[in-house]
């Protein structure tokens, strides 16, 4: 089933879901597992993730592929036992099930993609043609899988995240939405790379993504001005999904720096700079989701949607 | 200072890597005081590329290429340097690597050509690097730091496993324990016990040197 994220866009603003790997954890993930691995031993907790979320009001929810494109799942010990068409389709296929169990609600499954942990020349030996190989065969295995739109999340290297666009391009029309992940530095936003939103803005939109944005680094506070400095670059619409704050963790248990209320209000800040969707990263939870969702209707309703 | 130790400072402030062999080269060829160069020349070039990666001016790949650059030169110094004066590296020893299940490697090789750089005798025992591992190269290597490197919310309590283990075997006293990478914090390094955080290569080589520099 075709959607126009277009269209989904101008009648409200989209709710992504938050964040996994801590997710995981409190399930119980292992010492010895990584978190593509449950797609294959512990399907009915990912599902049950996804679920969470869904019910916490996310209209779009991601896939447990982030480290799994076969570039990164090679290097690891545990990764490498796991072939990445067979993770990437049955994670798609697994998260696909979640929206099933809500027939009155639209929700939609975004492939996830994140960085290979290889880098470029001069930091690293990557070369493009691996890493857009490697981003081709996730995307084409999330794809058949039943994805309806796909998510290159946390790039640090603006190139990277263009091999990865266009790899997806190559093996899929479905909308693909592009974030990179920004610090900020005393002169500005910059990605480790030393990209700038504005870079990011004219590269990935001549490069036909259908979404662009950030996650990851910087916590919802900060990414209030990160939002400001991006919209002031492009009409291209523009997601967000900011870090509750450093996770710390004690005795199995995770501890966030910020409540899923101060983590809204921000939300709602961004919102307000110009931002189309929103979610959450590290260290966010169903409840912080639950709580912007709240945020968004009453937004929804000021405005008249 | 001395025309010679500008190019020398510049070389790895430009990450030319090519310039910096060619000058230490020279330096070798002409019986230049190896220490001096190193310390005046070199070595401001690669503290200058730290300030400038504290500046924000610097990103990833000039801090890389810097690194680079400083590592090639010392590679054809430091030979020569401890047929001088049977160099003592005297600023301590540690073993560094990325936790088990964890393969970024950038970050962690960065700090440990930083640290070589800055005088430190460094063990990078690489990526995906087990509890035991870790315990039993910094034993036998004689180190006293263990600085570990964790870059996902899912492998950074390998960083608390660490800790224990050394609590267990009776033998944490004898090493400090520093935490880096991306989801790690002063708060994470308080709470597993660790001896110290630092959030970049720059910030780890001032945080050994006043935990470990002047052992």
């Amino acid at each position: 089933m075709r959607f126009d994220l277009k269209e989904l866009l101008c009648k409200k603003i989209l709710l992504f879901d938050g964040a996994m790997g801590t997710m995981l954890i409190d399930a119980g993930l292992g010492e010895n597992e990584i978190p593509e691995s449950w797609v294959f031993s512990r399907g009915k907790d990912l599902l049950d993730i996804h679920v969470k979320y869904i019910e916490a009001g996310a209209d779009i929810i991601q896939t447990n592929t982030f480290g799994a494109n076969g570039i990164k799942l090679s290097l690891s010990r545990y990764g490498a036992m796991l072939d990445p068409e067979e993770t990437n389709r049955k994670a798609a296929a697994i998260a696909r099930e979640a929206p099933e169990r809500f027939k009155d609600r639209r929700v939609l499954v975004a492939g996830d993609i994140g960085p290979t942990g290889q880098f470029f020349s001069p930091v690293g030996s990557l070369r493009e043609d691996e890493a857009r190989d490697a981003f081709r065969q996730q995307a084409r295995a999330l794809d058949q899988g039943g994805v309806d739109l796909f998510l290159i999340e946390t790039m640090s290297d603006l190139r990277e995240a263009v091999e990865a666009l266009r790899g997806v391009k190559e093996v899929s029309d479905k909308p693909v939405v592009v974030e990179l992940t920004f610090d900020k530095k005393p002169r500005g936003h910059f990605t480790l790379m030393g990209n700038t939103p504005r870079e990011a803005a004219e590269i990935l939109g001549r490069e036909g993504a259908d979404m662009i944005g950030a996650n990851c680094t910087l916590g919802s506070s900060p990414m209030i001005g990160l939002a400001r400095e991006l919209r002031a670059q492009t009409d291209i619409p523009l997601l967000f999904q900011p870090n509750a704050g450093q996770p710390v963790l004690t005795e199995g248990k995770t501890h966030y720096t910020q409540s899923p209320e101060d983590f809204a209000g921000d939300i709602e800040k961004i919102v307000r700079e110009g931002a189309d969707a929103v979610g959450g990263c590290c260290g966010t939870t169903p409840e912080f989701i639950r709580v912007v969702r709240g945020k968004l209707e009453d937004l929804g309703k000021e405005r008249g949607e | 200072m001395r025309q010679f130790y500008e190019e020398c400072k510049q070389a790895v402030i430009k990450g030319d890597s090519d310039l910096a062999q060619r000058l230490a080269t020279e330096a070798i060829d002409k019986k230049e005081p190896i220490l001096d160069v190193i310390e005046n020349g070199f070595v401001k070039g690669i503290e200058e590329v730290g300030r400038l990666w504290e500046d924000g001016a610097f990103f990833l790949p000039e801090l890389v290429m810097g690194a680079e650059a400083i590592k090639k030169a010392l590679s054809l110094l430091n030979p020569v340097l401890a047929e001088q004066q049977k160099r003592n590296f005297g600023k301590g020893k540690l073993v560094i690597g990325t936790v088990e299940g964890d393969i970024h490697d950038i970050g962690k090789t960065l700090v440990s050509t930083m640290l070589s750089a800055n005088g430190f005798e460094v063990y990078d025992l690489g990526f995906d690097v087990g509890v035991d591992i870790f315990i039993e190269e910094a034993s036998k290597r004689g180190v006293n730091c263990i600085a570990t490197s964790a870059l996902l919310t899912t492998t950074m309590q390998k960083q608390r496993k660490i800790v224990e283990a050394l609590k267990e075997r009776g033998i944490r006293k004898k090493f400090r324990v520093i935490v880096g990478g991306a989801p790690c914090s002063r708060r994470w390094a308080d709470e597993i016990g660790a001896d110290g955080y630092a959030k970049d290569a720059v910030a780890a080589v001032k945080l050994i040197g006043e935990l470990i520099g002047g052992s």
